[in-house]
């Protein structure tokens, strides 16, 4: 891969849990389509909030929320946890950081609706630097030859990658 | 785990609101098509292009066999999962003779593995033929030595694959030691006695289950490492074939002989060859089917999974061969 890919959410969300993970979504490998999680999730997507689906995409972001408080700006990410909250975190600030360079001034807010938790967050020069580095090392699994050799964590357990990555050696 | 749909019934199969509708002699059933995998089709079953549609979006193969049980082809739906990068080293994987030979000699050596557990099992359990059984894993053991060390082409690996199969067929009328199943010799279509319809059938069965697998992942079943790609439409399936024959279609015969849930009674005779009857091929698709959802313990998943997953798992782990990512080591069972 040779010109520079694009940077989105989602590699963001899954950098802060798995690089092998980022190095498939970049190289257009889906998870298995039979894992009961995904299979759940398309069903939801196809059959939920049909009237009222709530994102909104600006240039290369996708947002679950925006509302205004005033004059404030306010994007919402909404997740099932917060067992992720630094994915979460790192992900929602590339969208405040995203729509600073086009000179909008927004605040976020991480939804946790399931534990009716919010949470929120501002841009500050510290976290875009930590962004800064994390696209560029995005970037750089992304041009790796071959993929990150899978390491055992807790997100493997219901991952839908799980048996591509654990596949040998058996009884 | 989704489920194969058997069908062996005339009739026709549609798409009815959003499930699988078949109809035959005015009954109607209706089968919930997200619970479904693949079909097979033994029966004269009519489908329209709004069904092939329906069975596309849904991921479905349909593999078809006609009226004597002989595999006609499948409905293979377009291509859903693409990756550029997969089919060029799918193909860089082929295209370079050592590479190719690598996989080619992991089937053949993975394919006799299992042909040498197989023959083990048995010969600890049979009361005649035990030395000849056990002559006959010495001789797979030096093919399998021979495969490994001096295999410089695929042709040669070929060859030696048909002689240890040769001699591992001949361990099956020990095995057996039943005069209405004795082995002869191999022959395909047709098949001259019932011991070689019972192989021709299951094989056939296993190629189309391994196919339905490959479906489910990034790899292209045209493209074969063993089984030269040029001639047939699908050739990744008959490799992968080769390690999983023994265990699921060879021990399932066994089975079905020694508990004479198969008898002479199930085979046609035709003008030129014997076939498993429909009835035959329906108490064949029962037993495998049920083996398939057997489970084993995966140690490595930290789960059970059923001998149908280990075939996508086999996949799983060439296509990270593919990848560069790990050595494709085939499986072994240990029963």
């Amino acid at each position: 891969m040779d010109y520079e890919m694009e940077v989105t959410g989602t590699h963001i969300w899954y950098y802060y849990i798995c690089h092998r993970e980022v190095w498939m979504i970049v190289h257009q490998l889906a998870p298995d389509q039979e894992d009961d999680n995904i299979e759940i999730g398309r069903f939801l997507s196809e059959h939920t909030y049909q009237r009222n689906k709530k994102e909104v995409v600006i240039g290369n972001i996708k947002v679950d929320r925006i509302r205004k408080e005033g004059e404030q700006l306010i994007i919402g990410e909404v997740k099932k946890s917060s067992r992720y909250k630094q994915s979460a975190r790192f992900q929602l600030l590339y969208y405040l950081d995203t729509l600073r360079n086009m000179g909008i001034q927004a605040k976020g807010e991480l939804l946790f609706p399931e534990e009716k938790k919010k949470e929120i967050l501002e841009w500050t020069a510290q976290d875009k630097e930590e962004l800064d580095k994390a696209i560029g090392d995005i970037q750089r699994i992304a041009r790796l030859p071959v993929p990150p050799s899978p390491k055992k964590i807790s997100f493997c357990s219901n991952c839908a990658y799980r048996e591509y990555c654990w596949a040998e050696g058996t009884e | 785990m989704k489920k194969t749909l058997y069908i062996f019934q005339s009739g026709e199969l549609r798409r009815k609101n959003n499930s699988l509708y078949f109809e035959t002699d005015g009954r109607k059933k209706y089968i919930p098509v997200e619970d479904i995998g693949d079909i097979y089709i033994f029966g004269e079953v009519d489908v329209s292009k709004k069904f092939l549609e329906f069975a596309s979006q849904k991921g479905i193969c349909l593999h078809y066999f006609n009226r004597y049980g002989y595999y006609m082809g499948t409905f293979y739906p377009r291509e859903h999962l693409n990756a550029g990068h997969i089919i060029l080293k799918q193909a860089e994987h082929y295209l370079d003779t050592t590479k190719r030979i690598l996989l080619a000699r992991s089937f053949i050596t993975g394919a006799l593995r299992q042909m040498c557990q197989v023959l083990k099992y048995y010969r600890g359990r049979l009361q005649k033929g035990k030395g000849e059984i056990e002559d006959i894993l010495v001789q797979l053991q030096s093919e399998k030595e021979t495969a490994n060390e001096r295999g410089e082409s695929v042709e040669e690996l070929m060859a030696f694959e048909g002689h240890a199969r040769e001699k591992y067929y001949k361990a099956f009328d020990y095995i057996l030691n039943h005069p209405d199943f004795v082995f002869e010799k191999r022959s395909r279509r047709p098949p001259l006695n019932r011991l070689n319809a019972l192989i021709s059938f299951g094989n056939s069965i296993c190629y189309t289950m391994v196919l339905s697998e490959i479906y489910k992942t990034y790899l292209d079943p045209r493209i074969g490492y063993l089984h030269a790609t040029n001639f047939r439409r699908f050739s990744l399936n008959l490799d992968v074939a080769e390690i999983f024959k023994p265990i699921m279609v060879d021990r399932l015969i066994f089975t079905l002989i020694n508990k004479k849930m198969i008898t002479k009674k199930d085979f046609d005779k035709h003008t030129d060859g014997i076939l498993l009857s429909e009835e035959g091929r329906k108490k064949f698709i029962v037993e495998l089917d049920n083996r398939m959802k057997t489970t084993v313990n995966h140690r490595h998943l930290g789960k059970s999974v059923s001998y149908r997953r280990l075939i996508r798992l086999e996949i799983y782990k060439i296509q990270k061969h593919i990848l560069d990512e790990k050595i494709y080591e085939p499986y072994q069972s240990l029963w």
